[in-house]
């Protein structure tokens, strides 16, 4: 396990205590303890806690929106049935043999319940009962959507209570969500810097085998990791989903590779799958379900890894150009101050 | 290098002349157009680049018509259909109509389809989603990471084009929220401390003659030092520094006020609302949907579901749905020509209120994090405090 203990949370005066003590091994034994402790809390404990926040969420929404009447469905439906019910009516005045005249009539007909319908599907419909809609995963995709500020809105409330559950959701979800979000990126952090330092040093072993330089470098404790190794991670990552979504869902590679890159972005495009698989999604099975959640949970935490390792890179290296430039000037001034001087002392 | 530096900037201040200090604020000035003008314009720009290059990628007249034929070939393929049941069937209404619906629950799905993920619209209507307008509110919230999802793109260039225009976009609007934050949260404070200080005059009064206070004791410790020759040279310098510090104290202290929480809050949920009165009146919603849609937008989880300017791509929203009304499709041209510079007008000041508020966003948070922090760092300047008077 890496010692990943939230250094700035355990303060001060336990590091003065276990200076004090550290010679006894009781004493190591309960810091030990302690910090186990504070892991769980601080780290498991949020992550738990976003988890358990989004299962709550997705039946708090079953349970508020599945309540709601189905106006459009039903509003589809009486469009169908007077569709229906025009077809009859022109067979019935019509000579069944004229099939000029018929098909006139009938495509009239059938042109006016498709202008409805694009009208009712603008609003929002989408071919789905309510019961179909907000199935179990669709809920838990919807309330991660919301405090991940992803938003894919191919699920969205429609009754105002479901709207105002919504927003008082995200207020609390949002705050819990960028705690897990910072915690998850210090700690992937730390434990990404620790196995780039153990490579790093292995690899200077094996390459500068005896050599004195060698001596030098376990004491440079802090290595930095590059901001490219951050970005191969990152796009190593959104390969990886890439390949799991189109083996899970049968999506083509750039759908799938546009779907990670939004998701991760937090953009949240939704990707329109067609209308016959949608109803398919809403029952398939929960593994699915889980390695979509955990994917995306995932992948923030490793975002938030990546910015951290590369703000310490991006500052190290804005502090070593400050540093040069200020060296350039003071260059310039003490050469500039020795012309000045033997210039005057000529003269 | 220390002293040295401070003892400059001591001379500078003192013989500056007329030109120099025209020149300072000549400098001062385009640091500041490069920094948040300029960034602004830089955004604004980018968004308006992305916006002809959507067009450009997805609003090609093909993918469209492509769309509309399809939709008509399914429509008379229905109709062929439904012809082939009339031929061959027994004429037996409920079973006919029975029939009818299975084929027509097809078509819907058909036709569903299309109008989610196509954007089709009717048989004889121009596709208007990747029209400036759409495709500029398309680029924003790429880039804003909103992502509304009402508009897609659906060809293989356009999904590219949009991861690589989001890796380059959404950087730069950080820079953006963040130097603008930055400022914008300066200026409330600035304001903040004008207004709201001047009113318990007392308790600055009282402050600024502690901070007098105390530099009058540091002068007295530091000529007491010298007196006695303990002074050494770092530590004059040190003295000098802080000395240099105070003579700028007027704009620190305005700096060193923290706004109260409940302030930000307030200013966060009077945005909204406002906004939400705004796109009320535009967009004819109602209000708690206007702030439903403020909130969603800024929060930037952006569902789609409420869209700025969606009277312009489906103006079927105007009319009352379920009622069995059959609006026929001559009134939606008309509503559309009739109100086309309303809804440009509208459009851009959606843009505008979106961008804005995001900053606003961007400085209440600014504004909350330094107040947490003070209550914090007094909380435990008290706690120290307290734990050294027991021991």
């Amino acid at each position: 396990m890496v010692p990943v203990g939230d250094k700035s949370s355990t303060g001060s005066s336990s590091a003065a205590y276990n200076a004090a003590g550290a010679d006894n091994p009781k004493e190591r034994l309960k810091e030990c303890c302690r910090k186990l402790v504070a892991f769980m809390c601080t780290q498991v404990g949020v992550g738990g806690l976003v988890v358990g926040y989004a299962v709550v969420g997705a039946f708090c929404f079953i349970q508020i929106e599945g309540q709601a009447g189905d106006a459009q469905h039903h509003a589809v439906q009486q469009l169908r049935h007077n569709c229906s019910v025009n077809v009859w009516n022109a067979t019935n005045t019509y000579n069944v043999l004229y099939r000029d005249n018929w098909t006139r009539q009938v495509t009239d007909a059938l042109t006016h319940f498709q202008v409805n319908l694009a009208l009712i599907v603008k609003k929002g419909y989408d071919g789905r009962t309510t019961e179909e809609t907000w199935s179990f995963s669709a809920a838990l995709m919807f309330s991660l959507s919301i405090f991940t500020m992803n938003g894919y809105g191919n699920v969205v409330p429609k009754t105002m209570l479901g709207k105002s559950a919504t927003v008082v959701y995200a207020v609390f979800g949002i705050p819990l969500y960028v705690l897990y979000f910072r915690n998850m990126g210090k700690v992937l952090a730390q434990s990404f810097r620790w196995l780039y330092t153990w490579v790093y040093q292995c690899s200077m072993e094996d390459k500068a085998g005896g050599d004195p330089y060698n001596q030098q470098l376990p004491q440079k404790s802090r290595v930095i990791v590059p901001s490219t190794a951050c970005l191969w991670v990152l796009a190593a990552y959104v390969a990886t989903g890439t390949v799991t979504f189109v083996t899970l869902e049968d999506w083509s590679y750039l759908d799938s590779t546009f779907f990670c890159v939004t998701s991760l972005c937090k953009i949240g495009i939704e990707n329109f799958v067609p209308v016959g698989s949608v109803t398919d999604a809403a029952t398939d099975h929960p593994m699915k379900l889980v390695i979509k959640f955990v994917y995306l949970l995932l992948g923030m935490g490793i975002i938030a890894m990546c910015f951290d390792l590369m703000r310490e890179d991006v500052q190290v290296r804005v502090r070593n150009l400050k540093m040069d430039i200020g060296l350039c000037f003071e260059d310039i001034r003490l050469r500039a101050v020795a012309v000045y001087r033997r210039r005057n002392s000529f003269d | 290098m220390e002293r040295k530096r401070s003892g400059r900037r001591y001379y500078n201040k003192r013989k500056k002349t007329w030109t120099q200090q025209c020149k300072d604020y000549l400098r001062q000035f385009i640091a500041f157009l490069f920094s948040n003008i300029g960034i602004i314009c830089l955004v604004v720009g980018y968004t308006i680049a992305g916006a002809f290059i959507f067009i450009v990628i997805e609003g090609a007249p093909g993918n469209a018509i492509a769309v509309i034929d399809r939709v008509g070939a399914n429509r008379s393929g229905t109709a062929d259909r439904i012809w082939d049941m009339v031929c061959c069937n027994a004429y037996c209404e409920d079973e006919w109509k029975q029939e009818v619906q299975v084929h027509l629950r097809s078509f819907q799905s058909h036709v569903i389809e299309a109008v989610r993920n196509f954007s089709y619209e009717g048989p004889n209507k121009q596709m208007t989603r990747w029209s400036f307008s759409g495709s500029f509110l398309y680029s924003l919230s790429v880039i804003t990471t909103i992502g509304y999802g009402n508009v897609t793109p659906r060809t293989l260039m356009g999904k590219l084009v949009t991861i690589l225009y989001a890796i380059v976009g959404m950087p730069l609007f950080l820079l953006y929220l963040s130097n603008i934050g930055d400022i914008l949260a300066k200026s409330f404070k600035w304001i903040y401390a004008k207004c709201c200080l001047c009113r318990n005059c007392k308790k600055r009064r009282k402050r600024m003659l502690a901070i007098q206070r105390k530099e009058q004791w540091k002068m007295d410790m530091r000529d007491f030092k010298l007196n006695t020759g303990v002074l050494t040279e770092g530590e004059e310098s040190d003295d000098e520094g802080t000395t240099d510090g105070s003579s700028s104290l007027s704009f620190n202290d305005t700096q060193e006020v923290t706004v109260p929480i409940l302030l930000c809050l307030f200013i966060m949920v009077g945005y909204v609302s406002g906004g939400a009165i705004l796109f009320s009146k535009w967009e004819s919603w109602e209000f708690f949907d206007g702030s439903y849609f403020c909130f969603i937008s800024l929060s930037t989880i952006g569902f789609g579901d409420f869209v700025p300017g969606n009277s312009i791509t489906g103006p079927g929203t105007e009319t009352s749905l379920g009622t069995g009304t059959n609006p026929s499709t001559g009134t939606f041209t008309g509503f559309r020509t009739s109100s086309g510079t309303v809804i440009e007008l509208s459009f851009i000041l959606c843009s505008m209120y979106l961008m804005l508020g995001m900053a606003l966003i961007a400085m209440c948070f600014n504004l909350m994090q330094q107040d947490v922090v003070m209550k914090i760092r007094t909380c435990t300047d008290i706690l120290r405090r307290i734990s050294r008077c027991k021991n």
